[in-house]
């Protein structure tokens, strides 16, 4: 039989959900399932799970006199605790070093080369790596059935803490593909995407805090609050649950989503997201992780998912994280819920706080969709032999300047949104916004997200991160060591920290809203300082478009 | 015209400033061994990567069995077969999983048809012995062997094969050499590059010669002498007895440039094409020289390479 004959022969390709049948996930199913390794970590977590289990509920049942209901409730939460170092961290440190194992072997070449579509393969790593962990989170899965069984929890509550649990594992465990995909170093790609974890609930809770709710749906946390008076004993849930009735929890947008919705819809983004980078990637090993167009689509994604969550918990209060202080510890410190008033303090924090992420936000997908010098000349010979006398703005090889600036227009509406909906809010009748807010914000975006894009795309990634150290940190660093040192220093202190890009959105924040809780000498100096440093950044930022101008016409003249 | 299973039309490979390899094309027919050869930095693994579609060209076009790479690469994946240069292999895998796995993804039937090629391709390398040994535990060119398995399971039409010689003994290569030129001859192309030049015009039917991103010469052995400008070529002539005569009328002939004796065996040089050759022969078969046999020694590829290195380094 002739080659082509046996080519029209082969079966059909399998389609990217079958996963069962995905060679790539068989493959890993036959080697990280073999009963030497697998066995003994299998009967490791099982018995851990088993001693959870039975130790939780039995001394409830006969230290706690609780009724079998209340008892097996118990085991809940620390079974889920176990099942996430399982699955959430052990499976993703999984993913990532074993990706970068296989790059570093070489083997990733073969599959590159697997007539299989970009998405099988992604699939094919996605549950092929992680398969061992999948089967053991699923052997600790019965503890955790007979507990919400015999604990009465409704069905629908416990689909809905796994369906967000599951959503997180395949959303760490992509991101542990992409580090693993993207990092050169085994070792690195393991703990970065292990620490990413570390981040994802430790950190950005705590940041959530400051007006940016949206942060905490990417983890399990506000489904596990939410129904968290079905994980304990029953007296002690129905006093969750009137706290939880007296304090009611964010909606999108004041849309009447379930938690569970929100979460599994804002890990479907990020899912969709982290797919397209390694789909992209697999597709074409030269490509950015992101196109243009996607990096501003996800860039407006996440300054309407910020807003939605943020605007509609302004008036009751519990945006501000004095509140949630008060509530804690009211006791302690006489701020008890009734007479709570948010601090003006936080008015300039968290306006900052989300100028600052916006920033931080442009500069991150500045760095996925700049191209480099290497991509830009292939790009113009490409485009000269197919008779083009311009590159596609959507395009790899293209500038990123179009689309830094759609990100800072889309990015000063979000940020001014915010602010004014703060300052307008019933707890600052005393204050309003200034009208240089229609400058400042949008300038701070611009100079802080054009200075970075333009330095990355003339002068290179090594070169961006020295500046950045060097203008970034630095005086910040420095300003802060002078503001301590004596009070005279404080004008010094904050001159020399205003020419850190970092502090822009919170000098931009006490221009527009005045506030007097600093000393006098910082009250005078910050606006000072804000504007003459903005019109430096001002005057650099188009000198650096100029010569990115300049530098981009040489690399195309000698293509010619 | 038939389409060749290896259409080259102007590629070229950019790195930065760097040009790789330099608006080259080239036709390959069906059922070739072609040689590609040239010395480091030629640009042949440049030229390979883009044909095994793991490198995107700055631009150009290629055609592998009549698809073309850059726009249907998935189907292109189908027809190719690719063995890198230092083949790695997992090594959490036994051979005939390595194999069935890489069956499975080209989707070669169920566990029992997929099993029965494997079989077969581990017959072909000889390892069938080794089935169920571990990758890691392989020798070098039982690597080798095995990464060849692989390239064959699907029963490629194109088969691009980088340095596929290198690390087997001289058994395996000459198991290797044949097993590709069957494969020829069953219709499958074969596109080959090594270091061991005279094994590669041995197993060759056609090669081409690349220096610095540049395609300098393709077509068969002699051909690409000609092309190269080589057109001396060396004939050693056994005599009943080599004497003054003789000596004195290839001294006096302008077509010979160089002559050595080695008792009754003489060396020259001739210049001119195989016409010229053949002319120049027949005179002296009846000059009545006493000449018993004459055989072209082979024309090293090696010489011709090592000048086309040596001016490299001397440019």
């Amino acid at each position: 039989m002739s080659a082509a004959g046996e080519n029209r022969e082969r079966g059909r390709a399998v389609p990217f959900w079958m996963i069962w049948a995905n060679p790539i996930v068989r493959r890993y199913a036959r080697s990280r399932l073999r009963p030497v390794g697998f066995l003994g970590m299998a009967l490791v977590m099982v018995l851990l799970a088993g001693f959870i289990f039975f130790i939780s509920r039995q001394t409830a049942m006969s230290r706690g006199d609780m009724e079998l209901v209340d008892a097996a409730r118990i085991p809940i939460i620390p079974l889920l605790v176990l099942q996430g170092i399982i699955l959430l961290m052990l499976g993703t440190g999984q993913v990532a070093g074993s990706m970068t194992a296989e790059a570093d072997e070489g083997t990733l070449e073969y599959q590159r080369l697997a007539p299989m579509t970009p998405l099988s393969k992604v699939v094919g790593y996605l549950f092929g790596l992680p398969i061992r962990e999948w089967v053991i989170f699923w052997a600790t899965m019965p503890f955790s059935i007979v507990s919400m069984w015999q604990g009465e929890v409704p069905l629908g509550i416990a689909l809905q803490l796994y369906g967000v649990f599951i959503g997180a594992g395949v959303l760490y465990h992509l991101t542990g593909l992409l580090a693993g995909t993207v990092m050169k170093n085994r070792r690195w790609a393991f703990l970065g995407s292990i620490g990413l974890i570390f981040v994802l609930y430790t950190i950005l809770p705590q940041v959530a805090k400051f007006g940016l709710v949206y942060l905490k749906y990417l983890t399990i946390r506000p489904v596990v609050e939410e129904f968290f008076s079905y994980f304990i004993e029953r007296r002690a849930g129905l006093v969750v649950e009137t706290l939880q009735e007296l304090a009611p929890t964010a909606r999108f947008f004041g849309l009447n989503l379930p938690q569970s919705a929100f979460t599994l819809l804002s890990q479907g983004v990020l899912i969709g997201v982290v797919v397209t980078m390694l789909w992209r990637t697999w597709r074409r090993s030269e490509s950015h992780l992101l196109g243009k167009v996607g990096a501003v689509g996800f860039f407006a994604w996440v300054q309407v998912a910020l807003l939605g969550n943020a605007l509609p918990v302004i008036d009751s209060g519990d945006l501000f994280p004095s509140r949630e202080f008060g509530r804690r510890f009211g006791r302690f410190t006489n701020r008890g819920g009734r007479d709570w008033e948010p601090e003006e303090a936080e008015i300039f924090m968290m306006i900052g706080a989300f100028g600052l992420v916006t920033l931080i936000l442009i500069w991150a997908l500045s760095f996925l969709i700049i191209p480099d010098e290497e991509g830009q000349v292939r790009g113009w010979r490409r485009a000269r032999k197919l008779g083009r006398s311009k590159l596609s703005p959507r395009s790899d090889p293209a500038t990123a300047t179009p689309w830094v600036l759609l990100m800072v227009a889309i990015g000063s509406g979000g940020w001014y949104v915010f602010a004014k909906a703060l300052v307008e809010s019933r707890w600052f009748p005393e204050f309003v916004l200034s009208p240089t807010v229609l400058i400042a914000l949008p300038m701070v975006l611009f100079t802080g997200g054009i200075l970075v894009q333009t330095v990355l795309e003339t002068k290179g990634r090594k070169f961006t991160g020295f500046v950045i150290i060097l203008v970034g940190v630095v005086p910040v660093m420095l300003g802060m060591i002078a503001g301590v040192t004596r009070n005279e220093l404080l004008p010094a202190s904050v001159w020399l920290i205003g020419i850190s890009p970092v502090s822009w959105t919170m000098y931009a924040s006490q221009v527009v809203v005045p506030i007097d809780e600093f000393p006098a000498d910082v009250l005078r100096g910050i606006p000072l300082a804000f504007w003459f440093w903005q019109g430096v950044a001002a005057l650099l930022s188009l000198w650096m478009l100029n010569l990115l101008r300049e530098t981009r016409k040489r690399i195309a003249e000698k293509t010619r | 015209m038939p389409e060749g299973a290896i259409e080259i039309k102007d590629l070229r490979v950019d790195y930065g400033d760097f040009v790789a390899v330099k608006d080259i094309s080239l036709s390959i027919p069906y059922g070739e061994v072609f040689g590609l050869v040239g010395p480091n930095g030629a640009g042949k693994t440049s030229t390979f990567r883009v044909l095994a579609t793991l490198m995107e060209p700055t631009y150009g076009e290629v055609s592998l069995a009549g698809i073309d790479i850059l726009e249907d690469t998935e189907r292109a994946r189908e027809v190719i077969g690719y063995m890198p240069d230092l083949a790695p292999v997992p090594s959490d895998l036994k051979l005939w999983e390595f194999l069935d796995f890489h069956a499975d993804t080209h989707r070669l039937g169920n566990g029992k048809a997929r099993r029965e090629r494997v079989d077969e391709c581990l017959d072909t390398v000889n390892l069938t012995s080794k089935e169920n040994a571990w990758c890691k535990e392989l020798s070098r060119g039982q690597t080798q062997r095995l990464v060849l398995a692989k390239t064959l399971l699907h029963r490629p039409q194109v088969m691009i094969l980088d340095e596929p010689a290198s690390g087997l003994d001289p058994l395996s290569r000459r198991e290797m050499r044949h097993a590709l030129q069957r494969l020829a001859q069953g219709g499958a192309t074969v596109l080959v590059s090594s270091h061991i030049l005279t094994e590669l015009a041995e197993m060759c039917s056609s090669l081409c010669v690349m220096n610095e991103g540049n395609l300098l010469a393709s077509g068969t052995a002699s051909q690409v002498r000609e092309q190269l400008g080589r057109k001396e070529r060396t004939v050693r002539a056994s005599f009943l007895e080599v004497t003054e005569g003789v000596k004195s009328w290839l001294a006096g002939d302008g077509r010979v440039t160089e002559v050595r004796a080695d008792g009754p065996v003489l060396s020259f040089s001739l210049v001119g094409d195989d016409e010229a050759q053949a002319g120049f022969l027949a005179e002296l078969a009846g000059g009545g020289f006493g000449l018993k046999s004459f055989v072209e020694e082979g024309s090293s590829f090696e010489d011709i390479l090592v000048e086309v290195a040596e001016g490299n380094r001397g440019s």
